[in-house]
């Protein structure tokens, strides 16, 4: 009886419920505290986004989980380094063009680099294992441990400072409230990257043939397209996205360390469960989830910020088993 | 009396000739060279090497329940192993004296909290889609790991804890010498870990030849089927899991009880697990004895690369990449373990046995 009262109100409940749940922590915490805690939140969900996204995409249309994923997310972050460190004039001007441009070209330097790795793992080690969840998770896993000590054989084993362009430094003052420019960059970031994905989903004959894919491979392959080309491209688009992750988490957090993927692999495990796999728009809706609430509690109560975050991801699991928002299969 | 049916006539010329295979003489001799291996090993770096390998061997044939016949892929498993050494640390280390009823109750605890959290893993994780499964667990795990680095004060955070051992087990203790060997604490914990670890396999290949064991190898080959059949397939998973994580942790207690110390690496770590990982592959999924195999293997390997490390410095001293890459053993097992995932995917135990079946085939025909 109450199901079938409150179903209509499912949804609109659902957001109710998430909106005061989420402003629960100001119980603890002052205004101003509260009010910079969710920018950073909602500054690392955007960022999760960027990597949780990616591993969806290539389990939605490939059915493979990529293991590897974390490490891609830190080959973002180093590539990026090194390309800041490459042009330190550019990083260190006190010009907004040049701090956006030297950050695009970081962007773009981290997607071709990163991009070619996925292609790489797709062809020599997922292609080889397509069907068997067991051997795609060992393999990604072995792929995972050895771009790993490449990183650390190519740039050190230890943590690096990550140079941050001038204008992403410093604040904005609103109100008495101080706002942090790089988490709303971030944010922004976040979501033009979230707006084009879905652009290119709904709106192209490539984002067609991938969300058919999704739906059923072989007859997307039966209609006469390459669809092992087209999970190739996929492999290295989800590449690509994790080392923008990567690149945006490295200069929020100002280090790099080669085990940095690890962390936020699981994350981003975290994030797709949570939003169910193979869906963008869940991957969003999870990856804010677990960074506003990994901010809120690691403020109030460090120790279990962590903790948290698996909670949230049992509760989801035992009422929904399959995700708030799956995807086809 | 009646006809015996010609699979009770198999079993029994089985039986007979059980005690005259070579298998037989291999696993005899595996015993018997680590029943006597104080004897023979008396150095501390080789004896530590064969009751490593033990432990491992053991440790990875549990996780054989999971993987190689139940076919569930867990990342937590090594958790469980970090969850009975912390128990028993604690108990007779931080926050208790060494006795033998602290060592007991450290064991007790461990199994109960075991107990508690795979059934609590196993209902939450066994309901959601098979490749849910190592996320979720890898997820536990990497928390697991947090905790124990984090909460300082209850854990001892990453320097873990150091502890010595109680009455026979202590390292100082002496009870004079038998035929030529010292009985120090450590040859005596040797031999308890030694008969423990050995009682725990002799409980799995038990467990595995059972009908409960067989009713879980017809769920790793066809999960459908099995519950077509009228078998509770949840339910199977879930003992499966039970039992080999209860292994894993006593497991773990044994390990400290050798090593006198529990750290988030040593007993809690990834690099452990994926350690775990690699024997079981390189050994052999569903094999059980592919652990010893695989333990052997890795641990030797893990022992002696430092000096093939030293030995390729002193014949090419101008390679410092080949140097960077030696230094980084990580890296060989990597490759190592994609190209055993790829090109010898039933182990050494699997393929061997894959082997003699041949032959066995092309010997009947």
């Amino acid at each position: 009886m109450v199901q079938t009262t409150l179903k209509p109100w499912g949804l609109k409940l659902a957001i109710g419920g998430a909106i005061v749940l989420y402003l629960l922590p100001l119980l603890g915490m002052d205004l101003k505290t509260y009010l910079t805690l969710t920018i950073a939140g909602l500054a690392m969900g955007m960022m999760l986004f960027l990597v949780a996204s990616g591993l969806s995409l290539i389990f939605g249309l490939m059915d493979v989980i990529n293991f590897a994923h974390g490490v891609c997310f830190a080959w973002g972050a180093y590539v990026a380094f090194s390309t800041f460190r490459a042009l330190n004039k550019w990083v260190t001007a006190d010009s907004v063009f040049y701090n956006f441009l030297i950050f695009f070209i970081a962007i773009a330097a981290a997607i071709v680099v990163v991009g070619l790795i996925g292609v790489i793992i797709e062809r020599f080690l997922v292609r080889r294992v397509y069907g068997s969840h067991l051997f795609q998770i060992l393999i990604t896993f072995g792929g995972m441990v050895v771009l790993t000590e490449f990183i650390r054989i190519l740039w050190g084993p230890n943590d690096e400072v990550m140079p941050v362009p001038r204008t992403f430094r410093g604040n904005w003052d609103i109100f008495d409230i101080i706002v942090l420019r790089y988490p709303i960059i971030s944010i922004v970031i976040g979501l033009l990257v979230y707006g084009a994905l879905q652009l290119v989903l709904k709106k192209t004959k490539v984002g067609k043939i991938v969300r058919a894919g999704v739906e059923d491979p072989d007859m997307v392959q039966a209609m006469g397209h390459n669809i092992f080309l087209f999970f190739t491209v996929v492999f290295a688009a989800g590449a690509g996205l994790a080392a923008v992750g990567g690149l945006a988490m490295a200069i929020f957090n100002v280090q790099v360390y080669p085990d940095m993927g690890d962390a936020y692999l699981i994350f981003a495990f975290i994030v797709v469960i949570i939003g169910g796999l193979g869906s963008i728009t869940g991957s969003l809706v999870g990856a804010l989830i677990v960074g506003l609430s990994y901010n809120y509690v690691a403020y109030l109560l460090p120790p279990l910020a962590v903790g948290v975050n698996i909670l949230i991801m049992v509760i989801i699991l035992l009422i929904r088993p399959t995700g708030l928002f799956p995807a086809g299969k | 009396m009646t006809e015996p049916t010609p699979v009770q006539l198999f079993r029994q010329e089985e039986k007979q000739k059980q005690f005259r295979s070579g298998v037989f003489f291999l696993k005899s001799g595996l015993l018997i060279f680590f029943l006597v291996a104080p004897f023979l090993l008396p150095s501390f770096k080789t004896l530590d090497l064969a009751l490593k390998i033990l432990i491992f061997a053991v440790l990875v044939a549990s996780f054989d329940i999971l993987l190689g016949y139940t076919g569930i892929l867990s990342f937590g498993h090594v958790m469980f192993f970090g969850i009975g050494g912390y128990s028993v640390a604690m108990l007779i280390g931080k926050y208790g004296n060494p006795s033998y009823l602290n060592l007991f109750f450290g064991f007790l605890i461990a199994v109960a909290i075991t107990s508690a959290i795979a059934l609590l893993v196993s209902f939450l994780s066994l309901r959601v889609r098979a490749i849910f499964f190592a996320m979720v667990t890898l997820a536990i795990a990497e928390f697991a790991i947090i905790l124990a680095s984090k909460l300082s004060g209850f854990t001892g955070g990453e320097d873990g804890i150091i502890m010595s051992m109680p009455g026979i087990f202590k390292v100082s203790y002496n009870m004079g010498s038998f035929i030529g060997l010292e009985m120090t604490g450590r040859v005596m914990t040797y031999y308890f870990i030694f008969i423990i670890s050995l009682v725990l396999f002799l409980l799995m290949v038990r467990f595995i030849h059972s009908p409960l064991g067989r009713v879980m190898q017809a769920i790793r080959d066809n999960e459908p089927r099995a519950e077509a059949i009228g078998y509770k397939t949840f339910i199977f998973k879930t003992i499966s899991i039970c039992f080999g994580c209860l292994v894993a942790t006593i497991l773990g207690g044994l390990y400290v009880m050798w090593v006198g110390y529990a750290n988030p690496e040593s007993v809690l770590g990834i690099p452990i697990m994926l350690d775990v990982l690699l024997m079981v592959i390189v050994g052999g999924m569903g094999t059980l004895y592919g652990g010893l195999a695989g333990a052997a293997f890795l641990m030797i390997a893990h022992t002696f690369l430092p000096d093939l490390q030293n030995f390729a410095k002193d014949i090419l001293p101008n390679a410092h990449f080949l140097h960077a890459v030696l230094e980084r053993w990580l890296l060989i097992f990597g490759i190592l373990f994609i190209l055993v995932v790829f090109f010898f995917p039933k182990g050494i135990i699997g393929s061997v046995q894959d082997y003699a079946a041949r032959r066995k085939m092309a010997r009947s025909i």
